[in-house]
């Protein structure tokens, strides 16, 4: 006898509202469904309402933790389109904001990781840490989380000489912290007991379901925006991927934790060789008719913005493919023959941002039942 | 008349229900308050509990509606009188107890099973999913961590000769505690593990690990069933923490300090306070297992422990 575990839209493993229904025989998990649409905010309707201008700070409210990420990639794309280049330094400056975001993004995740599967301290131990680059960050750009560094061709503050000390010596102290996650990591017996061998997504699964970011690379899949399609200063930088091996929860979270140094690894490096120079290049945004398609990686995986310009100072489409999204189809794979008690950490794994996720959904009112819909249907509808 | 009189006092005031709400609800204060200082953050003020207790029995008793039965509504109740009813069993003042009978430590054991069973009953009849899983949860950890509690304190009878609690404790005042004998170290450490199953605390919260099923069998319960469970959840880390002071660590002794005299229940407090804040530095230091792995450890390797330690006592004089 099978019966159903109901996760969402409200409940304690979920940080967001977003709706799974598990098949369960006992503890066993035979079968999950998964309804989106919970938190959809209609934000790529409002982003073709608003002007390149005020679009920035709407892009920067698509999601929470990887905001610096989002500004970057719709600002880059609408340079783009402009046809302009923003400033050598504002390229660095914005690779340093990214990489601290990444930071406290693979920290966070931590800490919720370890509330997860019951480790209450490390969760705040790890939090405790996060506030060290929250700082870096509220001093670099002024806000602990929507820093509205960004702007189209190039950045609104410049990384004072005077700081560069101070956000070293913070990096310093990251780095202690994080070797020491990652030796916890892979020593404690009861974070081993429950992040092993459990949740595996294989490299086959993880090609053919397109999986992105360290949820891919910890199935072996060596893919990573910033080396195989360089944008801004990542050209100039050097770093290694990290990839494992296992596709489990552990390799998952170990390849976090080890991007964690890497990030610093490139904060420390472009604080170097940052070049001098102005910040920021002035853009007319009469912007003529033209598209164009912007990848880069954020935190969780693959960020995709395509614009659409038509001649005025205002966007005709925009369309956000967030990593989350991207992830989904790899979830089934990955849960069916566990248990409930994995549940928590195993969604936890893909690092799920549903706020930012969440697009389009369609009820029929007389059924109150979820339609999908062909993109032909959806064509002919528009019309 | 007397004897009335007594047993109400002794089941009401001291050291049953009064004094065993208001130590509990302190020592489950004390340890959120140490749980924060080890997490690094300031934790809730000691006496949090009391008023989190009192917020929740001040609440309107709602039911839902697919639980409305005789035994969701009773089983906190019975959880409570069970509980508070070991306590009068317990040696807190001195060796004897409230009650004793002939053989009080099979009574102990049993009435601590109580609380356990209620819970999975109210879990079963909340007709929540949550509540089902968490009760199936409970049984299996039952089956888990009993086995090694009851071969533990066999290993104690058997050292002592007697079922009798207040025994083992005049034994004790005797031979000195039964924790520094090399045959029961290993019962000590079956039964400290046991009771950390027992208590619900991490890495054995299984039953009730919110990020995966709410509260569990509890997830139904609000207002002031909820606040009951809290105060028989409260009174029984007591409870295990006194039953295992008395077991293996002496129990309640007088001693007497530069001339006055300094009664047992002083003794009882420290030596409890002493066993619940190690079992607060054990849930601090790890990670929730699965149900199966909970189970496995308990089979083999607690369960081991046990053994040995029985098989020790049985056979090396």
């Amino acid at each position: 006898m099978t019966f159903v575990v109901p996760i969402g839209p409200q409940h304690p493993a979920l940080k967001e509202p977003e709706f799974f229904r598990f098949e369960v025989k006992g503890e066993e998990i035979v079968d999950v469904d998964i309804h989106l649409g919970y938190a959809h905010r209609g934000i790529e309707e409002a982003l073709s309402r608003r002007n390149y201008k005020h679009n920035i700070y709407l892009s920067e409210r698509i999601c929470g933790i990887c905001n610096v990420v989002h500004t970057t990639t719709y600002c880059q794309a609408v340079e783009q389109l402009a046809g302009v280049e923003p400033p050598e330094r504002a390229k660095y400056i914005r690779a340093i904001i990214m990489e601290l975001e990444r930071i406290h993004s693979h920290l966070l995740w931590l800490g919720i990781a370890a509330h997860q599967i019951g480790f209450n301290t490390l969760f705040m131990l790890a939090w405790r840490d996060r506030e060290y680059v929250m700082d870096l960050r509220e001093m670099i750009s002024g806000g602990r989380v929507h820093s509205a560094t960004n702007t189209i061709g190039g950045v609104r503050r410049d990384v004072k000489t005077e700081h560069v000390p101070t956000i070293l010596h913070g990096l310093e102290k990251l780095e202690q912290s994080t070797k020491y996650y990652i030796n916890l990591f892979g020593s404690d017996r009861t974070i081993l007991a429950r992040c092993t061998n459990l949740g595996v997504l294989s490299k086959k699964d993880a090609i053919k379901f397109c999986a992105v970011g360290p949820l891919a690379r910890a199935s072996d899949v060596k893919t990573d925006i910033r080396r195989d399609d360089p944008y801004g200063a990542y050209d100039a930088l050097s770093f290694n991927v990290v990839i494992e091996r296992e596709g489990d929860v552990w390799a998952k979270g170990m390849v976090r934790l080890r991007e964690i140094l890497e990030s610093i690894r490139i904060v420390r490096q472009a604080l170097k060789e940052m070049p001098g120079g102005p910040i920021r290049t002035r853009v007319s945004l009469q912007i003529p008719p033209n598209e164009t398609v912007e990848r880069t990686e954020a935190p969780r995986g693959e960020l995709f913005y395509y614009i659409r310009s038509n001649g005025t100072d205002t966007p005709e489409r925009v369309r956000v493919r967030t990593p989350t999204y991207g992830n989904f189809a790899s979830m089934k794979s990955m849960f069916v023959g566990g248990t409930v008690a994995e549940i928590p950490i195993v969604m936890w794994s893909i690092d799920p941002c549903f706020g930012c996720n969440d697009r389009v959904t369609l009820v029929d009112s007389r059924t109150d039942k979820t339609r999908v819909v062909s993109f032909d249907e959806l064509r002919r509808w528009r019309k | 008349m007397m004897e009335v009189v007594n047993f109400v006092i002794n089941s009401l005031v001291f050291p049953g229900l009064l004094f065993a709400s208001l130590v509990g609800l302190f020592y489950v204060g004390i340890d959120r308050k140490v749980t924060g200082h080890m997490q690094h953050r300031i934790g809730p003020p000691i006496w949090q509990e009391y008023l989190d207790v009192g917020k929740l029995l001040s609440k309107e008793d709602i039911t839902p509606g697919a639980a409305q039965s005789f035994i969701f509504n009773i089983v906190p109740l019975v959880s409570l009188g069970a509980i508070v009813t070991v306590m009068l069993f317990l040696p807190v003042t001195s060796a004897q107890p409230a009650l004793t009978s002939v053989a009080d430590l099979i009574v102990i054991i049993y009435l601590l099973n109580i609380p356990a069973i209620c819970v999975m009953l109210g879990g079963y009849s909340s007709g929540s999913p949550f509540g089902a899983l968490g009760a199936g949860r409970h049984v299996v950890q039952l089956f888990s961590y009993e086995f090694v509690f009851i071969l533990a304190i066999i290993a104690v009878v058997a050292r002592v000769g007697s079922l009798s609690l207040g025994t083992v404790v005049d034994f004790q005042a005797q031979q000195g505690w039964l924790v520094l004998d090399w045959r029961l170290l290993p019962a000590v450490i079956a039964a400290l593990i046991a009771a950390q199953g027992k208590l619900l605390r991490v890495p054995f919260d299984i039953p009730e690990a919110e990020s995966e099923i709410v509260h569990g069998a509890l997830t139904e319960y609000s207002g002031p069933k909820l606040a009951i469970w809290r105060l028989a959840y409260d009174i029984e880390t007591i409870v295990v923490a006194g039953l295992l002071a008395a077991l293996f660590f002496g129990g309640p002794t007088t001693y007497v300090i530069g001339g006055t005299q300094i009664p047992g229940i002083v003794d009882f407090l420290i030596k409890t306070l002493a066993i619940v804040l190690l079992a607060t530095t054990l849930r601090n230091i790890m990670a929730r297992l699965r149900i199966d792995q909970a189970l496995k450890f308990y089979w083999s390797f607690a369960a081991l422990l046990a053994i040995i330690s029985l098989v020790l006592v049985l056979a090396v004089p």
